[in-house]
């Protein structure tokens, strides 16, 4: 395409692309295409004014090339561009924005007194409003303490200073709004990224999996526990538990039988359902994903978030002050000219913009964090819990060997190990049905029925024969399952390195399934790392035997760890941990932490994982590397150290300021320039990046 | 009662009537349409423009950060290593 450079220095390019307006989609398309160039560092299109800026590595002719042989159509076969950007979002804020400064700007300079003083009063009603309802409900906060701000300066007539107030206070909330949305929307994107795999059952009864895209309506699919139901339908087959707090906010399990819709984004608790599908996908899906996003930021908004108590602490001071100043001065104008620097409106402005920049960077590693608040829970908290498999290993264990007992034949076990484990939505079973396809051992679906205990194994029937495969506890305790006669001392003689799965044919051990999950190579030093951040209780959880979590445990240098434990110990664990006045992080990503992630502080989920730990957690890890989560900590805790150096800077510049103001050093009009400038500078200073590297 | 105030009350009447047609003539929402599209091609300027002024300031802001690292590293030039 045709372009023209409008600015050029070493590294970097702003080029105009000579043609018809842009549009968001083509924006994207640019951008797309020009971030998949080579030695391109970052890109940043504008869509209004059809630019581009590029910063590149090496020759700048690559780039050139890149410009050159740009064209809308071609670019979109090439490249994937992404289905839902911010931008159209961003363009909408940006326009209000400038809107609200344009709009302000222009009344102050054409519209005649009396016409402002009546918009004056008309705005601040809906302050008022707000400030007289928490006031009824007895709550001395911020909207209160704007209310009076406002209200007193419109009785003395100063519309002008109320007017202003109102302004910048209109401003923060937008940006506040924009924050959130933004956080919504970039963690949506993220999310729908990852592609749904289904189990699609067959006319003829045999169950094949698929990707969610490739579903028709009418087709029928299966979704086991700890399975999210990914379409709409109707159930046709079997029972379920669901949960839908991601549609209706209650947390207790619905029952669902034949003949029940289904939704999807809802999770299958317990039971199994084969679903009749309604809707294809890509209806709505991006949709559904930012609603159950905001339903979770809602039902756990419980927790208020500090920063905002850091400006509602003010509150009575402010009155306070204001009291005293007029009891020692006895004049007014010395009184209101307290509650006229209003210490919320740069703390509200800071804040959003700490935090959106906050979360932007956090994006930019690898990191979608679903609220502000969740970085501040992770700032402070002093406890973590690592769920071994996944997060301290890679997700991709690998089985090093069949041993199989009471005479029977390696190769049929495992095949009959991997047929029962496809089911199960965890690393372990994925590397058996692994191992079972690199050996070319090809299964049909032989089982009747699956009907599976989370966590601890599964239960089948294979042509009349009982099968359960599982942890030690679950065969040989829950199932009552025993070692064949006289081998009991080669039982005893397996290798301890190694976590074990069990296979048991008929209540008799029939196979060990020896795992190796090698622990990744940066665990132990991103743990040492951990430790200096001031995370002093790092825990490790494992379903693995007592001495193969303690060799691990040595290994990576953690103090703490729980072996054999089950899904509720995880969650049990974690609550005690909190009742004991610990803040705690859960770092998981099976179906098994799903329990445990909802129950911590924050809940940080490795996006490999199951969906419905992704779902739940407030975290997700799309890196896979651990370092992301040290970063993850450095960032929240420099946002934490940010925020209260903005609180403290805010507080002590403005205390000078009334101070100056009340001696009478600082005439007023200098002390509202002075104000409102240090706004601007915290502000700016707030969206700058909070890590070097 | 004065001829003024008699003047003032007959517009009244005057504006209640034929004013309100007029207003809400058809030609008067031409006359709506036309502000309106042109209040929004102004903002779609104003829009522009700040893009503008923000393309401009960036390229100032990526050169002024050149030129600092281009000062720091000729300063780290100007410097004998110590070989002792």
């Amino acid at each position: 395409m045709k372009c023209q450079i409008l600015h050029e220095s070493e590294g970097r390019l702003r080029v105009h692309l000579c043609g018809k307006r842009m549009s968001c989609r083509q924006a994207d398309i640019l951008e797309a295409w020009l971030v998949a160039t080579d030695g391109v560092i970052s890109v940043k299109v504008y869509d209004r004014t059809g630019d581009a800026a590029v910063c590149y590595v090496g020759t700048r002719d690559g780039v050139i090339a890149a410009f050159a042989s740009f064209s809308y159509e071609k670019a979109e076969r090439l490249v994937t561009v992404p289905e839902h950007t911010a931008r159209e979002m961003n363009r909408e804020y940006e326009e209000k924005l400038v809107m609200r400064v344009v709009v302000h700007g222009l009344k102050k300079l054409f519209l005649p007194k009396i016409v402002r003083v009546a918009l004056a009063w008309l705005h601040a009603a809906r302050f008022i409003c707000k400030g007289a309802a928490l006031l009824l409900r007895g709550r001395l906060e911020v909207p209160v303490l704007d209310a009076t701000a406002v209200t007193a300066s419109l009785l003395r007539g100063d519309h002008k200073t109320a007017s202003s107030v109102m302004f910048l206070l209109g401003v923060g909330e937008l940006l506040e709004e924009w924050t959130h949305k933004r956080g919504v929307d970039d963690l949506a994107s993220a999310m729908s990224l990852g592609v749904e795999r289904v189990w699609v059952k067959l006319p003829d009864g045999t169950e094949v999996l698929e990707s969610v895209s490739a579903v028709q309506p009418g087709d029928r699919i299966v979704v086991r526990a700890g399975g999210m139901i990914p379409l709409d339908g109707k159930v046709v087959l079997g029972e379920a538990e669901v949960n839908q707090a991601s549609m209706t906010g209650e947390a207790l399990a619905v029952h669902k039988a034949s003949g029940s819709y289904v939704y999807a984004g809802t999770a299958v608790e317990a039971g199994e359902c084969v679903v009749a599908v309604d809707k294809a996908s890509g209806e709505g899906r991006y949709d559904r994903i930012v609603r159950s996003i905001e339903e979770s930021e809602r039902l756990k908004s419980a927790v208020e978030s500090r920063s905002e108590h850091l400006a509602d602490r003010l509150v009575p001071w402010s009155f306070a002050a204001t009291g005293l100043t007029y009891l020692l001065t006895r004049s007014v104008t010395k009184a209101i000219a307290i509650l006229m620097v209003d210490f919320s409106c740069a703390l509200k402005l800071s804040m959003p913009l700490s935090v959106l920049s906050a979360m932007r960077e956090a994006l930019s590693h690898g990191l979608s964090v679903k609220g502000g608040r969740f970085m501040e829970a992770i700032a402070e908290a002093d406890t973590v819990v690592f769920d071994k498999t996944g997060t301290l290993t890679h997700a991709e264990p690998r089985v090093v060997a069949v041993v199989p007992f009471g005479g029977r034949e390696e190769p049929e076990l495992l095949r009959l190990a991997a047929c029962l484990e496809e089911h199960f939505p965890h690393t372990i079973a994925g590397a058996v049905v692994r191992a079972a396809k690199e050996r070319g051992l090809d299964h049909e679906e032989r089982h009747s029925k699956v009907d599976y205990v989370v966590a601890h194994g599964i239960a089948s029937e294979i042509e009349g024969v009982h099968a359960v495969i599982g942890s030690r506890h679950f065969v040989f305790e829950d199932e009552g399952c025993r070692i064949p006669a006289g081998e009991a001392e080669r039982f005893e003689a397996l290798p301890d390195e190694y976590s074990h799965l069990y296979l048991a044919l008929d209540g008799e051990l029939a196979a060990v399934i020896l795992i190796e999950d090698p622990v990744r190579a940066e665990a132990a030093d991103a743990i040492a790392r951990l430790r200096e951040l001031g995370l002093s209780h790092i825990v490790m959880m494992t379903g693995d035997s007592e001495r193969t979590a303690a060799a691990v445990a040595k290994k990576l240098g953690i103090d703490e760890y729980r072996a054999e434990v089950l899904p509720e110990d995880k969650a049990r664990f974690v609550r005690e941990a909190r009742e004991a006045g610990h803040t705690v992080i859960m770092v998981g990503d099976g179906i098994n932490d799903s329990p445990a992630l909802s129950e911590a502080d924050v809940g940080v989920a490795i996006s490999t994982g199951a969906a419905i730990a992704r779902e739940i957690a407030d975290v997700t890890v799309s890196e896979d590397d651990l370092y992301a989560f040290v970063t993850l900590r450095r960032l929240s805790e420099a946002l934490m150290w940010r925020i209260r150096g903005n609180y403290r800077a805010i507080m002590s510049f403005n205390l000078a300021l009334i101070l100056l103001g009340v001696l009478g050093v600082l005439p007023p009009a200098t002390g509202a320039l002075l104000h409102n400038g240090s706004t601007v500078a915290i502000g700016l200073r707030s969206m700058t990046k909070l890590l070097d590297t | 009662m004065s001829w003024s105030k008699l003047a003032v009350f007959a517009g009244g009447v005057l504006f209640g009537t034929a004013g309100i047609k007029a207003l809400g003539s058809r030609d008067a929402k031409k006359a709506y349409t036309q502000v309106t599209a042109a209040a929004l091609r102004a903002k779609n300027c104003v829009m522009d423009a700040t893009t503008k002024v923000r393309e401009g300031a960036e390229d100032v802001y990526e050169d002024a950060k050149r030129i600092n690292a281009e000062r720091a590293a000729a300063e780290d030039a100007a410097v004998i290593e110590d070989q002792a």
